[in-house]
């Protein structure tokens, strides 16, 4: 019974949050239901990390590298491909089956004028035409699957590199990123940031509810969706061969190789895997927030991720995702400023400092996060009982037969 | 630029030459049963020079890879992109003014002085502890921070040594007592993977500093005073070109290369710095011992040395030379919490460029980097995007070091001082 504590207890929890967008109507919904959200992001990117770091022992800091790569890819390809049922004749298009396909001209931030950008003069040349966005589904998945083979890419870069260099490596690639969409204006707009088309623009249909496009609660279920999704992956792949594998890898590449594991193959692999789901989320959430800059990619973004991972639990993904939304929540909670005899406490600052001083005592009193220990106690604190007692059985056996034999 | 073609595909040529050779003689050694140390490097930097003619000789005579070797296919790939750039783009102005190029040079190698200074600390920390720390950017940051709250608001009016010097102790002090508090289980054992506990915990300690800095001072920048004025003069008196001239504000050689005040003190002070931190290491005991942690921790506890206040002191030491380089460089730059990020990122660089460990690699890895970045930053013909791109310079030289020479100029293929693999 004890054993299926954490299983109950996470049935409650997910009750919670499904039922949470339905049962809470207070004034600030809009807000809270935005912090939730962002909780799930990280939540997704906590527990993909958890998988690479946790499991696999490849201790990458560019987890938010690819989840901008996930996210840049749809807002590029939403925010230069459109389709059109007529030639404009200004841009650069192809016809596939009846249907034109638009390519704008990539014109930069500082010129936004009726004459440089070629669609809104096609628009105003020729009212008629109707001109339609890419879907943002298909935006989405390429993001992820961009993701994923950036992931495999670096996968395989970094098979020689071990701790410390794969740590300086990852940081790296994210940081070169980082540089190259602030520098390359004319493309990703820079700093100005990237527009993008909400998750369901023309709103959408739930149960007999017309939501617009400004809603909370279709992303709130998508995001909710994707990380379980993710959870789902995660679960099978830990309880299948992968996972075994990949934790031989964490604990002594060489020894796993000699035994017969494809260490190449699997490191890959993990990379792969994860990288594709913090592109996916990196997709959505760019998405819902609407507009996207390099600043998703500061080291700021990683060192939550990283903290909130090992919060929750660094070998555990389950810990790692909800340790990610309770600090989420939290740390929105302790957003509030105070007065304490005529200092103003600013806890927008303070806030991560406590966050700080938190991650560094987790690390040094509690290794394996604040959450993990919790469920094990749960689903393995009766091992070390059981093993005991049936020790001892066999121990007072023993001595009875011995007694019988004398 | 006015041919780009011409320029990238000789860039294109060079990559694919450069990742052939290194394939194609790491597998000839192998074949032939020969030590493969080097050849990745060799390989890629031949094939990248010279192409196929280069390499031809390589895979037929499969010499040993000596420092000539190792050496002169680098230096001539870069010649070599150098000769391509001043073809592709013959009216740059790195190409048509040498007074530019030679002014480049010369900021680039002070910048790069105090830039192999800070990385010096890095490798010092990593060469005894084993561990990469995080926070090295945020103690140049507090360095920084210090000296100005020292000379402009808690005490103003202090020489500006006196308030160095404050800064220095107090970062001396927050690395030991952040040693004492949150590194020590990593020497016992107790902790599975002792390289990562230290990178996290080094990374949580990045992450409250910052903050706790922003909370305290805000996140309005920061400006100290120059230290010093130079004295107006020229010498010598009646030539053309005067040699030196000096204002206030700086140093004019040649009336070509200008060098401004703040960076040249902070560039001879991290020399002198240096100087004594080599006397240090060399020629006392304390110094000595350090050294001899680096290389076998075991054998020197059996000599009497006790690592873990080795330990104490290193990490404390290295924290005090980024907090240092930080002090000398607040009045050159304006001052944020955020400011330490870039100088960290360009130290993992240095080190790694310089072999992880090393001390005489880190200062060579960290003037390469800085002229590295002044003939990025100088050359490149959009000169907005060419700032853009000042942290990624940095890490490009990092990927090429890491996928070519893991160990660096200078690394160690086993430092003894490590607790765990690399």
């Amino acid at each position: 019974m004890m054993r299926q504590v954490p299983n109950i207890a996470a049935v409650l929890f997910l009750g919670v949050l499904v039922a949470f967008p339905f049962v809470y109507t207070a004034g600030d919904y809009d807000y809270v239901m935005h912090v939730l959200i962002t909780a799930f992001f990280y939540a997704i990117l906590a527990s993909s990390w958890s998988m690479l770091a946790g499991y696999a022992g490849q201790f990458s800091f560019g987890h938010m590298g690819f989840m901008g790569i996930g996210a840049y890819t749809t807002a590029l390809f939403c925010h230069y491909l459109w389709v059109a049922d007529a030639p404009t004749g200004l841009c650069d298009e192809v016809e596939i089956f009846g249907t034109w396909f638009i390519v704008v001209d990539a014109i930069g931030v500082t010129s936004s004028t009726l004459t440089q950008d070629c669609l809104r003069e096609a628009l105003a040349a020729d009212p008629a035409l109707s001109v339609g966005r890419m879907p943002v589904l298909l935006g989405i998945v390429l993001g992820t699957v961009m993701g994923g083979l950036a992931g495999f890419l670096i996968g395989l870069l970094v098979l020689r590199l071990r701790a410390a260099y794969l740590a300086l490596f990852t940081l790296g690639f994210s940081e070169i990123l980082k540089a190259t969409i602030s520098a390359e204006i004319e493309v990703t707009r820079g700093q100005a940031g990237l527009e993008l088309p909400s998750l369901y623009e023309s709103g959408i249909t739930l149960l007999g509810t017309t939501y617009d496009k400004t809603a909370k609660l279709p992303p709130y279920f998508t995001m909710l969706g994707l990380l379980l999704l993710c959870l789902g992956i995660l679960t099978w792949l830990a309880r299948s061969r992968f996972g075994l594998f990949v934790r031989a890898l964490r604990e002594d590449q060489d020894a796993a190789a000699a035994l017969g594991v494809n260490t190449t193959r699997y490191k890959v692999l993990v990379f792969t895997i994860t990288c594709a789901m913090a592109a996916a989320a990196g997709a959505v959430q760019a998405h819902y927030i609407g507009i996207i800059t390099p600043n998703l990619l500061f080291l700021l973004q990683m060192s939550l991720v990283v903290a909130m991972a090992v919060i929750g639990g660094v070998e555990n993904f389950f810990a790692a995702a909800v340790g990610a939304i309770i600090l989420q929540v939290m740390l929105e909670l302790l957003r509030n400023s105070f007065e304490v005899g005529g200092y103003e406490i600013d806890m927008t600052i303070w806030r991560l400092v406590f966050f700080g001083l938190l991650l560094m005592i987790t690390l040094r009193f509690f290794r394996n996060g604040l959450l993990a220990p919790m469920i094990e106690y749960f689903t393995r604190g009766h091992v070390a009982k059981e093993t005991v007692a049936r020790r001892q059985a066999a121990e007072a056996a023993f001595e009875a037969g011995r007694e019988a034999g004398r | 630029m006015e041919s780009p073609l011409l320029f990238w595909g000789v860039i294109l040529w060079m990559i694919v030459w450069g990742a052939v050779g290194s394939v194609v003689l790491r597998r000839r050694y192998l074949h032939r049963d020969l030590d493969t140390t080097n050849t990745v490097f060799v390989g890629a930097m031949s094939g990248a020079a010279l192409g196929p003619v280069g390499l031809a000789p390589l895979w037929l005579t499969t010499p040993k890879l000596g420092n000539l070797l190792i050496i002169a296919p680098a230096l001539l790939t870069v010649f070599l992109i150098a000769v391509a750039f001043s073809f592709a783009d013959p009216d740059n102005i790195c190409v048509t003014s040498s007074g530019f190029v030679a002014s480049q040079a010369v900021n680039g190698l002070i910048i790069g002085i105090i830039y192999g200074f800070m990385a010096l600390g890095l490798t010092l920390i990593f060469s005894i502890l084993g561990i990469v720390s995080f926070a090295h950017g945020e103690f140049y940051m507090v360095g920084g921070m210090l000296v100005y709250f020292i000379s402009a608001v808690w005490l103003p009016g202090v020489p500006p040594l006196v308030a160095v010097m404050g800064a220095c102790a107090i970062a001396f002090l927050i690395g030991a007592v952040f040693e004492r508090l949150m590194l020590t289980p990593m020497y016992r054992g107790k902790i599975d993977r002792p390289v990562e506990y230290g990178i996290l915990v080094t990374f949580g300690l990045a992450f409250t500093m910052q903050y706790f800095v922003q909370a305290v001072a805000g996140a309005n920048p920061v400006k100290a005073q120059r230290f010093i004025d130079f004295p107006r003069m020229r010498w010598p008196e009646d030539s053309d070109p005067i040699w030196v001239k000096t204002s206030r504000g700086g140093v004019t050689l040649f009336e070509q290369v200008s060098v401004s005040n703040p960076r040249l003190i902070a560039a001879v002070t991290c020399v002198l710095v240096l100087l004594a931190l080599m006397y240090l290491l060399h020629r006392t005991w304390t110094g000595k011992a350090l050294r001899a942690v680096s290389q076998d921790r075991d054998a020197a506890a059996i000599a009497g040395i006790n690592p873990d206040r080795m330990n104490m002191l290193a990490f404390a030491l290295g924290g005090m030379i980024a907090a240092l380089a930080g002090a000398l460089l607040v009045q050159a730059f304006s001052w944020l919490p955020q400011v330490g990020n870039i100088p960290a990122m360009r130290s993992f660089v240095i080190v790694v460029l310089g072999g992880l460990g090393s001390l005489p690699g880190a200062f060579l890895g960290g003037i390469m980097v800085g002229l590295v970045e002044a003939a990025g930053t100088g050359c490149i013909p959009d000169a907005q995007k060419a700032a853009s791109y000042i942290p990624a310079y940095g890490m490009i030289v990092l990927t090429l070091t890491l996928l070519l020479r893991p160990t660096g100029m200078f690394g160690r293929r086993f430092a003894a001082g490590t607790h765990g693999k690399f």
